[in-house]
């Protein structure tokens, strides 16, 4: 009886170590796994662009070779958009037409042309003109050509000869061309669907070479990663809908071809050509950006690394560090060795068990109402949250932790040792940083592991203290500072691009998980050191 | 060991040591909605003068307000007016807040795409939300629950939805409450009987924003007031910014053809319209 009981006392811990373990993998896993997306990708040339343009890295000679390259293979899709326009856009076309007759009314002016012949030719300018702007907004396509017969009557005329008037012929041919494709019914139709198209078209390759540079970075790149490309492209062959289906009364989802909507007209070529030369618009390549751990970011964390964030996080837990350890050490020295028990440390130890309780985010208000507003104003400081006043604010949430596990440790420390120590002459002072302070030493170190993690991924006590969404790198403890931890929730809350980069946001999570790992394994391999020797000599 | 020690001892000391370079500050706290208009022009104004050193904290309008009225921030960003207790504050300890409305947002309520409803009235939208409408079916669509679900009560947009929608009415305790935006649209976009509200910007595919009586949300209709429920996005400073001073440009930057960009390309209405 006793051994299967036993027995089952095994299978069952073992059981839960290894449901543990799995949890750990589900849950870890595919966090890893995407996070790792944000090093390992394939980056398009846009990529290269952007990190030239922003960062300053890359060689500039190759991405410019590149960039000619991918132009060229672009080239073919805006003329085909711009010919498409050409039959549809009539404030366009119109804009154009007119843009033509007041390029050629300066013209003759400059020329000096004579009175009479200068008013014939604007005359007939105008009527061109007109007849032009006539036909661009007609829907009926005998109207239309005979507009545009009027107009290529005077193509052979000598006057219009290498002038800017010789546009307009040009002009009505390309609008004479495209016109024939077009069914006219659907002119406002393909208007509309022309410009979803071209946003995507935009997202796919980048803004428009020829206009203006946008504003925010997020806007002056195409798709700068290989896996976005393909998602842009199939929402570019395919429009999502939802239809009405008979006896139910659900809408059901359902993609039609793009191809197929613009069969027969101008534009239909663009979805095979895309569909061909992606690779050669984009140049997609296999990308290491371990630059994402140094790099500085676009705001809402679009383009870019994670560097300002994990310099803050090392910055915040360190200094943090620094204020806990004297301080938690020396109350567990207290609390162990200079005091006897009596109610007063009874209230006091139940004080620092309650402490462990309360929630962070009551740490941060206290922080932000003491050290921020009182604390650091009495010293002279400034009045601001700032890397000072978040990691004190940190350094009071961990205090129990290092307390508790401090005060274990100093226990363990066989009282003989102190005993003989006393018994040479030493005070109890010497004793106590001499004899019991390094026998407790892997135990302190224990406890400083515990609130190293749990410092560096607090995120309710910085949120008032000294974490900030963006702004540069601090250059003094006064300073508030980006963390992993904040920047996380940042990308959660705020902007609206986080979702156009889960990479990103899966790499700051993942990196933050590596991070507490790395000072884990750094402490835990100075506990084992201290062992060792504590062991050994 | 000590040398490692020794080493983080000093880079620490050299951070403390370091004197502040002469530069303009700017900090702005405040609301997660307005953040990203902050963030968009401390971008912008990056490369415009890179000189000044500025800083965006996003926790909340109500957070901002009291950053503002404690001098712990230049400009509070805030996606509310200031409540009158925050005005008694400030003026209490000497500040003035001034607003400077710098954009439009429309508050959409959205559903599934698969929901063949597109248009509701106010009352029906209240009616949801008290509990008197649970099931689709009542509403003329497919025999399914509602799954309702708002924003938490602290945020700005819910401050909105009750004054406009509510109209002091107290929501039903089925009605699910989520934290952000981003969190409200994937609940929308992943459940197919949810309801919910969102700013304009967030209206995208995945979500299908709603004809709100008779009006549908676009940018002509929130600027022009037709849509009923919109609302001004705001910062605030104490006292009107000395002119030419870098929290007067920051917060006149919406007037300019780069500040409506930024705008727009962050999902709101511009005032301006180059």
């Amino acid at each position: 009886m006793r051994i299967t009981l036993d027995k089952f006392f095994t299978v069952l811990t073992g059981l839960a170590v290894m449901c543990m373990i799995a949890a750990l993998f589900v849950i870890l896993g595919p966090m890893i796994y995407r996070g790792l997306g944000a090093i390992f990708f394939r980056g398009t040339v846009e990529f290269r662009k952007m990190q030239l343009a922003e960062f300053e890295h890359g060689n500039i000679e190759k991405i410019k070779q590149e960039d000619i390259q991918t132009k060229q293979a672009r080239q073919a899709v805006y003329n085909i958009i711009d010919k498409f326009r050409n039959g549809i856009d009539a404030e366009k076309l119109t804009d154009q037409a007119k843009q033509i007759d007041r390029t050629f009314g300066k013209e003759l002016q400059l020329q000096d042309t004579e009175r009479e012949r200068y008013q014939e030719l604007r005359g007939l300018s105008r009527d061109i003109r007109d007849k032009l702007i006539e036909a661009f907004s007609s829907t009926d396509i005998e109207q239309i050509k005979k507009h545009i017969d009027f107009v290529l009557r005077y193509e052979s005329d000598e006057r219009f000869r290498k002038t800017s008037a010789a546009q307009y012929f040009k002009l009505a041919h390309e609008f004479a061309q495209a016109s024939e494709k077009i069914d006219f019914e659907k002119k406002d139709l393909y208007a509309g669907e022309l410009n979803e198209l071209e946003d995507i078209i935009v997202k796919l390759l980048g803004p428009d070479p020829n206009g203006n540079k946008p504003v925010l970075a997020q806007k002056r790149y195409g798709a700068a990663r290989w896996d976005q490309a393909q998602k842009l492209m199939h929402e570019l062959f395919w429009k999502e809908q939802w239809i009405e289906q008979e006896n139910s009364k659900t809408l059901v989802r359902i993609e039609t071809s793009r191809a197929e909507q613009f069969a027969g007209t101008e534009l239909e070529p663009l979805f095979a050509y895309i569909k061909d030369n992606s690779k050669k618009m984009l140049n997609p390549q296999i990308t290491f950006y371990w630059r994402y751990f140094l790099d500085d970011s676009t705001p809402g964390h679009y383009f870019g690394g994670i560097g300002p964030e994990i310099l803050g996080t090392l910055f915040l837990t360190l200094l943090s560090m620094v204020f806990v350890i004297p301080f938690g050490v020396i109350s567990a020295a207290y609390l162990t060795e200079c005091s006897s028990e009596g109610p007063v440390i009874r209230v006091i130890r139940m004080c620092i068990n309650t402490l462990a309780g309360v929630p962070s985010i009551v740490f941060g208000l206290f922080g932000m109402a003491f050290f921020v507003l009182f604390f650091i104003p009495f010293f002279g400081g400034p009045s601001q949250g700032c890397i000072l006043a978040g990691s004190l604010t940190l350094a009071v949430l961990t205090l129990p932790v290092m307390i508790r596990s401090s005060e274990e440790a100093i226990r363990t420390v066989p009282q003989t040792y102190k005993e003989a120590s006393l018994a040479l002459g030493a005070s109890k002072f010497v004793t106590f940083v001499k004899v019991t302070l390094p026998a407790a030493l892997p135990g302190i170190l224990t406890g400083i592991i515990l609130s190293l993690s749990r410092v560096a991924g607090e995120t309710a006590p910085i949120l008032f203290t000294a974490g900030i969404a963006i702004g540069p790198v601090p250059d003094s403890i006064f300073q508030k500072t980006r963390t992993l931890s904040y920047g996380s929730w940042d990308m959660a809350v705020s902007d609206k691009l986080a979702a156009e980069v889960p990479h990103n946001q899966y790499g700051m999570v993942v990196t933050l998980v590596l991070l507490i790992l790395c000072l884990n394994a750094l402490a835990i391999m100075l506990r084992s050191r201290v062992f060792k020797k504590l062991k050994g000599h | 060991m000590k040398s490692i020690t020794v080493k983080i001892l000093i880079t620490f000391a050299l951070l403390v040591s370091t004197n502040v370079i002469a530069q303009e500050k700017l900090h702005i706290e405040g609301s997660t909605t307005v953040g990203p208009v902050a963030d968009g022009f401390a971008e912008a104004f990056k490369s415009m003068y890179p000189d000044t050193a500025i800083t965006v904290n996003k926790s909340g309008s109500g957070t901002g307000a009291t950053a503002l009225i404690d001098g712990r921030c230049d400009i509070a960003t805030m996606s509310r007016f200031m409540k009158d207790t925050e005005f008694k504050d400030a003026v209490a300890k000497g500040v003035f807040p001034v607003a400077h409305a710098i954009a439009m947002d429309g508050i959409c309520v959205v559903v599934h795409p698969s929901n063949p409803i597109n248009a509701l009235t106010t009352e029906q939208v209240r009616d949801i939300y008290i509990g008197k409408i649970t099931n689709w079916k009542q509403l003329g669509g497919p025999d399914t629950q509602i799954v309702v679900i708002s924003r938490d009560t602290e945020s700005g947009t819910y401050d909105t939805f009750e004054t406009f929608i509510m109209k002091s009415q107290k929501m039903a305790s089925n009605v699910e409450y989520v934290n952000s935006n981003p969190q409200m649209f994937a609940r929308v976009q992943s459940t197919s009987g949810a309801v919910g509200y969102v700013g304009f910007g967030f209206v995208k595919t995945g979500v299908k924003a709603l004809t709100v009586n008779g009006v549908k949300p676009s940018v002509q209709t929130i600027i022009s007031g037709q849509y009923s429920l919109s609302r001004p996005l705001y910062m605030f400073t104490n006292g009107y910014p000395k002119l030419g001073s870098m929290t007067h440009k920051f917060v006149t930057f919406h007037l300019t053809e780069k500040g409506q960009e930024v705008i727009e390309d962050k999902g709101f209405v511009a005032l301006t319209n180059y």
